[in-house]
């Protein structure tokens, strides 16, 4: 996964290493749009997705929400690291994605629009989880460039797969393990501690910025469409039949 | 007077939220100011993050409310474009719903 060469250290595992193309998207840095960009033009060749298109745009959909929130939130000199890799020689099929920063942590962003947060881990990375929830305002409507429901509908995403999502800054840390049955997967919660499925730690030792982890059960996807509208219209927001979009 | 803009991105994922920021800001939002309509072709566009659907509308949906509604129109959209169109429209006119147990 190249870690080592990342860390700049010459170190030999003394095996043979795997041919990276159709398993794995190895350690890569993100400091830009562009190289998030980049990322996601190249994974479907790296996770050999292009035939599966519908779960290609799942795993899109993910990468590109988390790079995106390090690159907007976490005041990270170094950027972002993702990794991701895909199982298919048994089951249950998956792709699983990694995205860390070594920025300024989930509770410092948000404890500017939200003082309450101060340097609570815990209270930050369940807020964080909500939709609507953003570290640039207070209100429920967010700014114009932000809404702050990425994770919220990442963690969905997974969820709807029957997936994990794995969240850890500072000294808190969530996960939310992978569904046991249909029905566990159908369920959403907007407020992440109130899932039965969910876990949730308090480590002595903090990560000093944030680790996200999700698991996209690729088996599960039949159509992506109808799994990002079945998220979307699960998401907590005031609807009215009486707006009428010009679709054409 | 119409305004237009085709929006593009590469393997049909619209995601740059730099770019749905330039076209908010170039042609959407003065367009808007001067009660003219925009149109927003998302021919060349399968799938759409919120996050870039949200950075390309939800300012305008804030500062002109319904009245935004009735000069933007959405062309060939797909169904996940769809989708995440209508979720922007609902939460950024309506707000998101407060979950307790905070």
């Amino acid at each position: 996964m190249k870690l080592f060469q990342h860390l700049g250290i010459d170190f030999d595992p003394g095996v043979t290493e795997y041919e990276e193309a159709g398993r794995f998207l190895p350690l890569t840095q993100v400091k830009t749009q562009a190289d998030s960009s980049a990322v996601l033009a190249n994974i479907s060749a790296m996770l050999h997705l292009q035939h599966d298109p519908e779960s290609l745009a799942a795993v899109r959909f993910c990468v590109s929400e988390l790079l995106r929130n390090v690159l907007e939130h976490a005041n990270s000199p170094d950027g972002a690291f993702v990794a991701a890799h895909r199982f298919t020689d048994k089951e249950p099929h998956r792709v699983t994605i990694a995205v860390a920063d070594c920025g300024q942590g989930i509770a410092a962003h948000l404890a500017r629009a939200h003082p309450e947060v101060g340097a609570a881990d815990a209270l930050a990375i369940r807020m964080a989880m909500r939709p609507g929830i953003t570290g640039a305002q207070s209100t429920t409507y967010g700014t114009p460039d932000n809404a702050g429901a990425g994770l919220y509908i990442t963690r969905s995403i997974a969820k709807g797969t029957g997936g994990y999502f794995f969240l850890y800054s500072g000294k808190a840390a969530y996960r939310l393990r992978r569904a046991r049955s249909q029905d566990d997967m159908m369920e959403l919660f907007p407020d992440p501690y109130q899932d039965k499925r969910g876990d949730r730690w308090l480590f002595p030792a903090p990560w000093l910025g944030t680790v996200c982890s999700v698991e996209i059960r690729t088996e599960t996807i039949a159509h992506y469409e109808n799994l990002v509208e079945w998220v979307f219209k699960q998401v907590p927001s005031r609807k009215s039949d009486a707006r009428r979009i010009k679709f054409t | 007077m119409t305004a237009t803009v085709i929006i593009e991105a590469m393997n049909g994922f619209a995601e740059d939220k730099d770019q749905a920021k330039l076209i908010r800001t170039s042609v959407i939002l003065p367009t808007l100011s001067r009660s003219e309509a925009v149109v927003l072709d998302f021919k060349e566009i399968q799938y759409a993050t919120q996050s870039f659907v949200h950075a390309l509308i939800g300012e305008a949906l804030q500062r002109y409310g319904e009245r935004a509604l009735e000069l933007v129109e959405f062309k060939h959209c797909s169904e996940a474009v769809r989708s995440a169109v209508e979720l922007v429209v609902d939460y950024s006119l309506g707000g998101f719903v407060e979950s307790h147990g905070a």
